[in-house]
């Protein structure tokens, strides 16, 4: 890191400090570039984007402070945890609903076992993150295809209509999520846990001398990450239908969401604004690709080339910024 | 594995039953080979299972009636790979990041080529997987070349002697004079080369493309190199062992078969093999120490 000269940051000192900005640039340009294709205003666009952002917001939360530990800490179990946390709120609720509270306890619940079991892989028996959680989403998987086999339910209704609650044209889900943001950017920056978090990212063997209780944090973390996918998971199948392949774009948006939002990939540094950040990047990116009446595969293609530069720049630019 | 099936299912147990059996194994291998090649530098390609329904379906849209600008995209595809190294090693993109990317692009395109699953595998290709050498079953003997051209890649072969070092130490490598650039392409170059390998097995196998249905590879062939021995960390490259990793996976789902149980618990039987061999190698690793 550069030294912070007294009184006056520099423009590049500021990037460095907030590598999120990269991001909301991105943003900006993407949004003008839309209002400049589509008719339908900057307003409309914008509407949409943060309909849809908060689902991937709230997996790419937990995903981060999963990355944040470092030392190869990644969650891959995502994709499958959704699903299964779905179908089990789906299925404890019942058929009117009447359970609601209690299915959506069930669907978190499971998340966080999911967690406890990676947690478990990595700390007692030594397993690769990697592959930990690669297991662990096998099982969420079996779990999800075995629930579903006899199912034919769906969300309660009442889920299904909270979802489409809207304050100013912007869901009511939104705005609990970018106050979820608020408390998760505290938590992260000023809480004991999310220091520890990041101290462990930094140099875990400095963290175990400092007196941090390595596992413990480790252990909370994919506790959180486990329960954030199964939030998400129950309320995007609410929103958009019960699939087992709510989750499948998942693992490799949550990752680039983080990755975009300017949070280091090898962990130690993150930051909340980013994920905004990248999720809606992400976003209308697909608003975009669709709007220049792209064919799903064209807009796949499209989204992973603007990855990859996006990414390219900013870690070029961090990465320069540091020497 | 192989003996517990044919246990259940004595019929297993002769030429044809080996050559159907085994048959499934091989495009599993090849991309546990491509997987391995990444793996030993300390990368991850989080992409090649899009990557080889990509070939798969350049092979069964194309080969048949133009093999000569299919032979042309399947060369561009592997600089597509190099450029992938180049980019991870220049830009200072982590793989995992770069391939996740590229994996987007590698679905689009193979959805671009063939929107539903269609073509056909070219003639030759189908003589190939169906030929009938003595004694030894096709998938058996495509196996054994696989592990032996690896092998030599990774023991023999200059490059990937040096490909294994960069994994364990790259600093040290690129001291003694060699460019981690064109080891880091030469690696992806590698991967891209037995991804496409995997693309024409899979072709030879269904007879047809369907671009998305080889996703669940990048998964199992993560699994199958770690299940041969290899470390995340780099540096290791047992072509042997990812074989049989990828042999054991591909069993597994037979197994469920013949013992009638439905393969919704498939995933579950992996990830429980992945960990109990994980766990014994700690048990075994802990002793010796």
């Amino acid at each position: 890191m550069s030294a912070r000269t007294l009184g006056h940051r520099t423009r590049k000192e500021l990037l460095v400090a907030h590598p999120w900005v990269w991001s909301f640039i991105a943003i900006a340009l993407e949004w003008a570039a839309l209002t400049a294709l589509v008719h339908r205003g900057m307003l409309g666009t914008f509407q949409a984007a943060l309909t849809l952002a908060p689902y991937l917001v709230i997996v790419s939360i937990g995903q981060m402070f999963v990355i944040t530990l470092g030392n190869g800490n990644v969650d891959l179990s995502i994709p499958y945890v959704m699903p299964m946390a779905a179908y089990i709120a789906a299925g404890v609720s019942g058929a009117n609903g009447q359970h609601l509270w209690l299915g959506i306890i069930a669907g978190v619940l499971s998340g966080m076992a999911a967690g406890l079991v990676s947690a478990f892989g990595i700390l007692v028996l030594s397993i690769p993150p990697i592959v930990c959680t690669l297991a662990v989403g096998l099982f969420a998987q079996t779990v999800a295809y075995v629930r579903a086999a006899n199912f034919t339910g769906n969300v309660p209704n009442s889920l299904v209509t909270a979802t489409l609650d809207k304050f100013l044209g912007i869901p009511l889900f939104t705005f609990a999520c970018i106050a979820f943001s608020v408390l998760a950017g505290i938590l992260l920056h000023r809480s004991p846990y999310g220091r520890a978090v990041q101290a462990i990212g930094q140099n875990i063997r400095a963290a175990n001398l400092a007196g941090i209780r390595v596992p413990r944090i480790i252990l909370l973390t994919y506790l959180l990450s486990g329960a954030l996918a199964a939030v998400s998971g129950v309320m995007l199948a609410a929103f958009s239908g019960l699939s087992l392949d709510i989750g499948s774009t998942f693992l490799l948006t949550s990752i680039a969401a983080v990755v975009i939002g300017g949070s280091v990939v090898a962990g130690g540094r993150s930051n909340v604004p980013g994920v905004w950040g990248g999720a809606l990047f992400l976003g209308l990116t697909v608003t975009l690709l669709e709007a220049a009446q792209a064919s799903i595969a064209v807009q796949d293609i499209g989204e992973g080339v603007l990855i990859i530069a996006v990414l390219t720049v900013a870690g070029r630019a961090t990465s320069v910024a540091k020497e | 594995m192989f003996i517990w099936v044919a246990s259940l299912q004595p019929d297993v147990a002769n030429y044809e039953g080996i050559t159907l059996l085994f048959s499934g194994a091989v495009p599993l291998a090849a991309t546990a080979m491509a997987e391995m090649f990444v793996i030993s530098i300390g990368d991850i390609d989080v992409g090649i299972g899009y990557f080889v329904g990509l070939t798969n379906a350049v092979v069964a849209q194309y080969m048949p009636n133009h093999p000569l600008g299919a032979w042309g995209l399947l060369v561009v595809l592997v600089g597509a790979y190099v450029g992938m190294g180049a980019l991870i090693q220049l830009g200072r993109v982590p793989s995992i990041v770069a391939t996740l990317g590229a994996s987007f692009i590698w679905m689009g395109a193979g959805l671009v080529i063939l929107p539903i699953p269609g073509g056909s595998a070219p003639g030759w290709l189908t003589r190939l997987f169906n030929s009938r050498p003595p004694f030894v079953p096709f998938p058996i003997v495509a196996i054994i070349v696989l592990v032996v051209v690896c092998g030599w890649l990774t023991s023999r072969y200059k490059y990937g002697v040096a490909i294994r070092a960069m994994g364990a130490n790259a600093q040290a490598v690129g001291r003694n004079g060699w460019s981690l650039l064109r080891l880091r392409m030469t690696c992806f170059g590698l991967a891209g080369i037995f991804g496409v390998i995997a693309g024409f097995a899979v072709t030879a196998v269904a007879d047809s493309g369907a671009p998305t249905s080889s996703a669940d590879y990048t998964l199992l062939a993560v699994a199958a190199v770690i299940l041969g021995g290899a470390e995340f960390s780099g540096g290791f490259a047992f072509p042997l062992g990812a074989a049989a990793g990828a042999l054991a996976i591909s069993q597994a789902t037979s197994l469920l078969t013949f013992l009638n149980i439905s393969s919704n618990y498939q995933g579950a039987v992996v990830g429980l093999i992945l960990m109990v061999v994980l766990l014994g190698r700690v048990l075994t690793r802990s002793r010796n120490r």
